[in-house]
């Protein structure tokens, strides 16, 4: 702290003797003592994200460097927040469910409260999204990706032994309230998607940080967007009985009624697979009429399940 | 970061903050920094051994009198820190991420609040940051979000046309709507259901429609459903079915409340569980959906409720050929 505040109330720079005389703990200290407390305050400052800058006081002679804090670099600048703005940056202080991250974003809020700024969340009703991470491999994977770390994990798929992975993680993304890592599997030498829950063991760091580049925005886009259902490109013909199959309804293109008690619904879909899936689900009440291939996926399923009973 | 470093954070702020904030009380400052009043107690007395210098003038002075007599706290001599540090990254991130979260169910002038906020705390962040991190909430129709929020925000009763997960039906039902909330990457509304006369859980892509009645919320004092373990407890009447999965299906192991059993090794890979649902209907649905991959071990009725289901709807398809009918 008092070297922080030393630092922070010079112009000059000041060497390192300098702030050996002017800091008691230092000056009570070994030189050998000093010279490690003074590397590991550093360090500690870099880690408060406080730049330390090191020069000298005169161009003209090539004295021993000195340091100090630029004022301007390290200090919160006024952001001019409006009363909504600052009650949004409340609500978003309690998105977070995962200890670490919520922490990070409390003491964030504190920063701006200690610029004067004044929350007070009632100002704003909005929904209130809590994001949680319980996935394992969170804290490492989310670390790879804001440092740009290759990294290495043990992974396991559905039904196989877990095989290693070598990755230079692009992102993570939540989706349905897990978590996913986008990036260059560098043994298949192509992009791929992660699910952190099928992590197994550590995650470790497999190279310098930075030492690869992310590619473009449209790259990371596409790759997070293929595990997320595509959009409907085909419609089936279906017929329901009246009142039955609301799910398959609500997405209806069109609705003919064929009888008293049938109708005929047009539903657009992407997965014939997902589709066939929710059909079976809802057994006599919907019929396929088109096409065939989800006929016959249907008529596959449910003759799967008659035979389970056999 | 560790817990000194935290602390570190923590004093940083409390000096600007108290200069701007005389004579403050202790429990105001607590609950501001989000910590016990103990804790701030204990970073004041280290605040008096910090300073430029050690010399009366140079440390930063508490005013002990004020802090014991009337819990109230007044510094001085640290005019060198009149502002708060960046943000650093870490603290960057998890906000912009916290931000982009409300973006994604904020609607109508909310978002551009959103976004002048994310603007300005992205220039509040010392040094570059990089936040690639993303999150997506499932499609839902827009109209019928704005309706609900704003119903909301406004304590207006709803009327919605809702399709259930459980049973097949679709209902009108009249609500008075008591928050808006995302939980797995959906978004809820939680209402209190004239219906039911019971509060009850509405997920927003399965409304079909919803408009304001023009009443206001009755007012009710009804607390808000502790969401801990998820949106799905399993009551003493849930129903539940044991079942057994191939490999292809247990991903059903994580998505649905299921007690895990010991599965007779048949060396296939299947694992046992029971599942426990509102209903026996549900259950049917989800072996159905996923017939040959999900197998029912008991309820006997169940697996034979299963099996006539598929019956008759194999039969629809051999007595009816569809496409040669018209």
């Amino acid at each position: 702290m008092n070297l922080i505040f030393t630092l922070l109330s010079t112009r000059q720079y000041l060497s390192k003797e300098q702030l050996r005389q002017a800091i008691a703990d230092y000056r009570d200290s070994s030189q050998l003592a000093f010279e490690r407390k003074f590397e590991r305050d550093k360090e500690e400052l870099r880690e408060l994200g406080i730049t330390v800058e090191t020069g000298s006081n005169d161009k003209y002679f090539d004295d021993e460097p000195g340091y100090r804090i630029r004022r301007d670099a390290v200090e919160l600048p006024d952001l001019a927040l409006s009363r909504e703005e600052a009650a949004v940056l409340g609500l978003a202080a309690q998105v977070w469910e995962h200890a670490g991250l919520a922490q990070d974003s409390m003491s964030a809020l504190v920063k701006l409260k200690a610029a004067g700024v004044t929350i007070d969340t009632d100002v704003v009703r909005m929904a209130e999204p809590k994001l949680s991470a319980n996935e394992p491999a969170f804290d490492a994977a989310w670390d790879a990706c804001t440092r740009r770390v290759p990294v290495a994990f043990d992974y396991r798929r559905p039904g196989q032994d877990p095989s290693r992975r070598h990755v230079q993680p692009w992102g993570i993304v939540s989706w349905r309230g897990r978590w996913y890592l986008t990036g260059h599997d560098t043994d298949r030498d192509a992009p791929r998607v992660f699910r952190l829950s099928r992590v197994v063991g550590e995650v470790t760091a497999d190279g310098a940080p930075g030492s690869y580049e992310v590619p473009d925005d449209a790259d990371v886009q596409a790759t997070a967007a293929s595990f997320l259902p595509s959009s409907p490109d085909r419609s089936a013909v279906l017929r329901i009985r009246r009142d039955r199959g609301q799910g398959l309804r609500r997405s209806a293109e069109s609705t003919r009624a064929l009888s008293d008690d049938l109708d005929e619904v047009v539903v657009p879909y992407a997965s014939g697979w997902d589709l066939a899936a929710e059909i079976a689900s809802y057994g006599p009440d919907v019929v396929v009429v088109e096409p065939s291939d989800l006929r016959e996926a249907v008529v596959d399923r449910l003759r799967a399940a008659v035979q389970d009973a056999s | 970061m560790n817990r000194s470093g935290q602390q570190v954070l923590r004093m940083l702020a409390l000096v600007p903050y108290l200069q701007g904030n005389e004579g403050v009380p202790v429990a105001e400052v607590a609950r501001e920094f989000g910590v016990t009043p103990a804790q701030i107690r204990a970073d004041l007395r280290l605040l008096m051994f910090t300073g430029v210098g050690e010399y009366a003038g140079e440390l930063i002075d508490v005013d002990l009198g004020a802090l014991d007599a009337d819990d109230v706290v007044y510094i001085r001599d640290a005019e060198f820190m009149q502002r708060p540090l960046r943000l650093t990254s870490a603290e960057g991130i998890a906000l912009i991420v916290a931000l982009r979260t409300l973006r994604a169910s904020a609607t109508g002038a909310q978002l551009a609040v959103v976004d002048s906020a994310l603007a300005k705390l992205e220039s509040a962040v010392g040094g570059e940051v990089e936040a690639p991190v993303g999150v997506h909430l499932d499609e839902d129709d827009a109209a019928v979000r704005a309706t609900i929020v704003d119903a909301t925000a406004a304590g207006r009763r709803l009327r919605l046309e809702y399709v259930g997960a459980a049973r097949d039906e679709r209902t009108v039902r009249e609500v008075d709507p008591q928050r808006v909330f995302v939980e797995q990457g959906r978004r809820y509304l939680e209402a209190w259901c004239l219906r039911a006369q019971d509060l009850r859980f509405f997920r927003f892509d399965r409304v079909v429609s919803a408009e304001a009645t023009g009443d206001p919320v009755e007012d009710r004092t009804v607390a808000p459903r502790a969401l801990g373990d998820g949106l799905f407890t399993v009551g003493a009447d849930a129903a539940s079915a044991v079942l057994d999965l191939d490999p292809a299906a247990h991903w059903l192991i994580e998505y649905y409340p299921v007690d895990e059993l010991a599965a007779p090794d048949v060396g296939d890979g299947r694992r046992r569980v029971r599942l426990f649902a509102s209903d026996l209907g549900w259950i049917r649905r989800l072996v159905l959906r996923n017939a040959g991959t999900v197998h029912v071990v008991e309820p006997a009725s169940l697996r034979d409720d299963v099996v006539c289901w598929a019956r008759s709807a194999l039969d629809a398809y051999s007595d009816d050929d569809p496409t040669s009918q018209e």
